[in-house]
């Protein structure tokens, strides 16, 4: 087994066993029963913002608890003495908090197939999916190295949801205009929700897809660059 | 013996702040020794040992392992070190052999891990979750998880606190038996006890400098008193006379009272560890 499969199979141990994959799942599981008591249509309209919840907040909030809670149990500082390069470490945690984003997107699709027939392309929602869940995990790398705790890295998460994923939801159900949209495009919520709509719609603005792909990957990159990867290091010195 | 590590003129100033935490220091690890890095809190001795493991860089200064400079080792380091932290360093929900056969994964050359929890008396209590261990059993733990790869240089900080002391014992003798195989051993402490059973040599840390480095039992000779205190009993009370040590075989009045007096003790004016850290660091060991 390679470092990076090891450390991808112990983030998993991990998330199974403190109890956040079936607390994913049991959500999941309320989604389905929702979905019970609405038509196709309805159905097919809010899946994109469930499963962009899920990639999205979920990744930072996964992140920023999953961080906090290994600053104080002291194992960030053990994993950087390990035989493995920084990069695959923070790869395995991007890796991990990916699951809940592919698994909301699993059930979310199957749900709309098995109970009201919708079908939609699935590997590119996967591909949407993991595009702008690796940004939000980045984002959420962010926040956690720049908070003492859990609650201050909540603060800046709320800070950013009001900045940046309020007017996405606000355009979402329809409470401004479509003509804003490219200048919503600038927030990586928007962006994300963007590519998650288009693939469960199946109705895509070429140019706004493409624009969104490149932003997160671009916006992905330089996070990680400039931001994470030199104070992750730095801020397991210093626990 | 070689010298593995080699730390010359070495300087950190952390961007929050103004001055150097860390202002010039300079020692030797030799192959093959325990070097105790003595201090009060905050003299930056830990600061030095997250310098060696690479866990802090953008510092000043060289330092060489094993005769290559420390900044260009690649992550093939970490295979050679074992670092066992003060604070517990486990994912508290594993079991304890969950969290040994984890760490242990990442190793191309691993220690036994049931022999080396028997030996601290943890294997028994292996399938319970660490955060359900008390403080000492964490400890031991820790030290466990910095054998795990047989390491060729072994960082220990604080490595007894916390522990009772026959557990301590158990400890001190693994990392005795440790050294007498050929590893190496940078410890920092401020548990003085420690630094006598298991030190070859001592550097003492205060404000980020070196201001002694040598063996404990020079240290005790260069602080000590060279005299010779008697306590004997006279006419049902305790009596003392102090002796010179100097030249102690000739002084008649010293034989004089062994053979006339009913002697209860006898010690030489050598000083103890706490007393020498006292002195040099002008901080009380806590």
């Amino acid at each position: 087994m390679s470092s990076l499969t090891r450390l991808i199979a112990g983030e998993l141990k991990r998330l199974a066993r403190y109890k956040i994959l079936p607390v994913s799942l049991v959500t999941a599981v309320l989604w389905i029963v929702l979905f019970l008591f609405l038509s196709a249509k309805e159905a097919s309209e809010i899946a994109p913002l469930l499963i962009f919840v899920d990639t999205a907040m979920m990744s930072i909030l996964l992140l920023g608890a999953s961080h906090h809670l290994e600053k104080q149990e002291g194992t960030i500082r053990t994993m950087m003495v390990l035989p493995v390069p920084l990069g695959q470490i923070l790869a395995a945690k991007t890796a991990a908090s990916m699951v809940l984003a592919v698994e909301s997107a699993v059930v979310t699709s199957a749900a709309l197939f098995f109970i009201h027939g919708v079908t939609l392309n699935y590997a590119l929602l996967l591909l949407f999916v993991a595009i702008a869940g690796v940004a939000h995990a980045a984002i959420g790398f962010v926040f956690s190295l720049r908070s003492r705790d859990f609650t201050s890295m909540l603060g800046l998460l709320m800070v950013y949801m009001f900045l940046f994923t309020m007017p996405s939801i606000l355009f979402i159900l329809g409470a401004i205009d479509a003509k804003y949209e490219w200048l919503l495009m600038i927030s990586p919520s928007h962006s994300a929700s963007n590519l998650i709509s288009s693939a469960v719609s199946g109705e895509f603005n070429i140019a706004m897809t493409i624009t969104g792909c490149v932003y997160l990957t671009i916006l992905t990159a330089a996070l990680f660059k400039f931001a994470v990867y030199p104070r992750f290091r730095d801020n397991a010195a210093r626990e | 013996m070689g010298t593995a590590f080699s730390v010359k003129d070495l300087r950190l100033k952390y961007p929050s702040s103004s001055e150097d935490v860390i202002r010039g220091i300079s020692f030797d690890v030799l192959e093959g020794e325990i070097f105790g890095l003595l201090g009060p809190s905050g003299a930056g001795k830990s600061t030095t040992q997250k310098i060696l493991v690479r866990l802090l860089e953008g510092y000043g200064g060289g330092i060489e392992y094993f005769g290559k400079s420390l900044k260009s080792m690649d992550n093939s380091f970490y295979e050679e070190i074992g670092v066992g932290f003060e604070v517990p360093v486990h994912f508290s929900k594993l079991t304890a052999l969950e969290n040994m056969r984890f760490f242990s994964g990442f190793y191309k050359k691993t220690a036994d891990i049931q022999e080396l929890m028997e030996r601290v008396g943890l294997w028994e209590y292996r399938d319970i979750k660490v955060g359900e261990y008390s403080k000492g059993m964490k400890v031991r733990l820790n030290f466990v998880r910095a054998m795990l790869n047989n390491p060729r240089v072994l960082f220990l900080d604080e490595v007894t606190n916390g522990l009772d002391p026959k557990n301590a014992r158990i400890i001190k003798d693994m990392i005795a038996e440790y050294r007498d195989k050929g590893g190496t051993v940078f410890l920092t402490t401020h548990l003085m006890n420690d630094v006598e059973q298991l030190c070859d040599r001592v550097a003492f840390c205060v404000d980020g400098r070196l201001v002694e480095t040598s063996t404990p039992r020079d240290l005790k000779l260069k602080y000590g008193k060279r005299e010779v205190k008697v306590e004997y009993r006279e006419n049902g009370t305790i009596a003392s006379a102090v002796f010179p040590l100097d030249r102690i075989g000739f002084n008649d009045e010293f034989h004089e009272l062994l053979r006339a007096k009913e002697v209860e003790t006898i010690h030489s004016g050598e000083t103890s560890m706490e007393e020498i850290f006292i002195i040099v660091t002008g901080v009380e060991v806590r």
